[in-house]
């Protein structure tokens, strides 16, 4: 479970931002976030569907504790990001599109570490990493340098890395990002299957055929405001546009005169 | 503690798999040293016999009867006289090598001897081949000839040879040879010490911090349950190792430099003298606290960079830093003193040639350490605040 409440998070402008607005703006700071409430529920999946810059990463950071948030308040799992984090990243698995692994490990060692950042016994460790490997077909390569890999291998073993500790929420932050058709795939077969585990699902995207494949709930972001916040069947019944992508046009557009 | 370990093996392991920083890091400082003194010892030696074993072309013009020269000279080994040089171009010749040197004595020479006055002799040569060696050469010869000669004349005046020798001097070097030559090549060692601690930190540096973000592994390390202080933590370790790995990997090149011969005695004992256990210690005591304040600033100048290149750009001027006061050390004259101590690289410079030269005062010694680690403390203080700064981390 994610619980947030009236979430923002304010950045100062940095000198170089506050030069390119020229000498005239009063502007000093920046509202990446804005007052967002919602809440992500076990066994289901919930995806934050925003244009580029809307706040989705900024939102997924501090869930994840790497941001504090300026006001407002995140509970993962019941514990509160800002005076539980260690709490709260021991629930959390995170993904993203840009994540990389080191190049001079193995998927092994890559995965072994992880699993050891997250206290995860070793007797635990095995039949978890056997599994995984299994599934996602790892084995072979388990202990070839990670460099020597392609980009599908890569992603399998950024997979595994993520879900080697059994996390109860995962968190995946554009996670399809500069992905091909098959290992795109592979990250939405993922996330179905975690959903089916009972898995709290956070997943941010703003490619529209994928909002469809997984969404159980779904928020609309745009300059750090929640436009939506709903069932997806919900959002479907109620569009005013025939695609997806024109309905969410028509609301950013909306939300922005 | 665990998670400190787990990171630090993990960086540990990622770091020696880098060939780059593997080369940086021991390699180079492992053979600077030998290959260094080899060469050096090398040329120099071979220069030096070059010009002992060559054969000078020396213009000679004397009177008739001034022969006695003329006779020692060709005894030497190695002289040619030529006799038909033309006297006003002798200079050009020498400056064209087409004459090595040229030996002219005066038309009035044999009457000022006679008359009991200096006669004069011209020797022309060029003291920028061989390191002078024409000239020392030549020289031997004429200060016998000027020996026989005096010697003749005390004869002729009925006078004992000793008795324009109204001094009998004795040398007596008190400097042992520990202190002459660890005062010369101890300017230069802590400069190769400072330097190669400063190098082998550099690459882990920037590839554990910087190398972080570029690659994008940053997020999902400061989402696992390890906290930020247990991060830097563990990279901090591994940069203070290979900094310390580094100045070691120069200690054990100079212990190969002192076995491959070649290097003059005294060199090699003042080597010797250091690699004693208690000098090795003193010098690696002097280097641990200081490569724990430059991982610090290192690591945050590269935690501040959003990629390695970057990073190497923002840390490659800030070399100088490292450099100028390892290098002012190097300077004759300036010593260690109270206010010496407390300026961080440059008091380990002195300090570490104090060590060589075995004059070290252990008060002074003290304030170093109490200087160094403050400094060392602020630094990891410093980087730890510093990683826990969100616009830091995620700089746009």
């Amino acid at each position: 479970m994610i619980e947030i409440n009236s979430l923002s998070k304010r950045y100062k402008l940095s000198k170089q931002q506050k030069r390119e607005l020229g000498k005239e703006s009063s502007i000093t700071h920046i509202d990446a976030v804005k007052e967002i409430s919602f809440t992500c529920k076990p066994g289901r999946v919930f995806t934050l569907l925003g244009p580029n810059g809307a706040g989705k990463t900024t939102t997924l950071r501090m869930i994840a504790t790497m941001l504090k948030p300026t006001s407002g308040t995140i509970k993962v799992a019941g514990f509160d990001t800002v005076t539980d984090g260690e709490k709260v990243r021991r629930q959390l698995g995170f993904l993203t599109g840009g994540t990389g692994l080191y190049d001079r490990l193995t998927p092994h060692e890559m995965v072994k570490y992880h699993a050891d950042l997250n206290d995860v016994d070793s007797t635990k460790f095995k039949a978890n990493r056997d599994e995984i490997f299994a599934r996602l077909g790892i084995e072979e390569y388990a202990n070839r340098r990670i460099a020597k890999l392609s980009t599908g291998m890569k992603q399998k073993v950024s997979i595994a890395r993520t879900i080697i500790h059994d996390p109860d929420v995962l968190v995946f932050d554009e996670p399809t990002a500069g992905l091909d058709v098959i290992a795109s795939k592979g990250i939405i077969e993922l996330i179905r299957t975690k959903r089916d585990e009972g898995k709290t699902i956070i997943f941010s995207t703003h490619i529209m055929s994928e909002v469809s494949l997984v969404s159980d709930d779904l928020a609309i972001i745009h300059q750090g405001e929640l436009l939506y916040d709903g069932t997806y069947r919900n959002f479907e019944s109620n569009m005013q546009e025939k695609s997806l992508a024109d309905e969410f046009i028509r609301l950013v557009e909306g939300g922005r005169n | 503690m665990n998670t400190i370990m787990t990171i630090f093996k993990k960086e540990l392991t990622d770091t020696l798999r880098d060939r780059r920083t593997l080369i940086i890091m021991f390699i180079i400082p492992f053979a600077l040293l030998p290959v260094m003194f080899t060469v050096m010892a090398k040329i120099g030696a071979s220069q030096v016999k070059k010009a002992q074993d060559k054969e000078l072309k020396v213009a000679y013009f004397a009177n008739a009867n001034e022969s006695h020269l003329k006779t020692m000279l060709e005894e030497a080994e190695g002289i040619k006289l030529i006799f038909d040089a033309d006297a006003d171009s002798v200079e050009a010749h020498i400056r064209t090598n087409k004459l090595d040197a040229a030996i002219i004595f005066a038309p009035n020479f044999s009457e000022k001897f006679n008359a009991l006055k200096p006669g004069k002799i011209s020797v022309f040569y060029q003291s920028t081949n061989d390191a002078n060696i024409t000239w020392s050469r030549l020289k031997k010869v004429i200060d016998q000839f000027e020996k026989d000669l005096l010697e003749q004349r005390f004869i002729s005046l009925n006078l004992n040879k000793n008795t324009a020798k109204v001094l009998r001097l004795e040398q007596t070097d008190v400097a042992t040879a520990q202190e002459k030559y660890g005062k010369m090549i101890g300017g230069f060692l802590p400069y190769i010490f400072i330097l190669f601690c400063f190098m082998g930190s550099m690459y882990p540096a920037i590839d554990l911090a910087a190398g972080e973000k570029e690659r994008g592994t940053i997020e999902t390390l400061l989402s696992s349950p390890a906290n930020r202080f247990q991060i830097i933590v563990g990279k901090f370790l591994v940069v203070v190792i290979s900094g310390c790995t580094s100045a070691i990997a120069t200690i054990l090149g100079m212990l190969v430099a002192t076995k491959i011969g070649d290097i003059p005695e005294e060199i090699t004992n003042v080597l010797g003298a250091l690699l004693e256990p208690k000098s090795v210690i003193l010098v690696l005591s002097l280097l641990i606290p200081l490569t724990v304040f430059l991982a610090g600033i290192l690591l945050s100048i590269s935690i501040f960079a959003k990629s390695f290149k970057e990073a190497q750009s923002l840390i490659t001027p800030g070399n100088i830093l490292v450099i100028l006061p390892a290098a002012i050390g190097m300077v004759p004259g300036i010593t260690l003193n109270y206010g010496t101590a407390l300026i961080p690289v440059l008091n380990v410079s002195l300090a570490t040639k104090e060590i060589l030269a075995g004059t070290l005062q252990y008060d002074v010694l003290i304030v170093v350490y109490i200087s160094q680690i403050v400094l060392a403390l602020l630094s990891l203080w410093f980087c730890s605040k510093w990683f826990e700064r969100e616009e830091i981390i995620f700089r746009e």
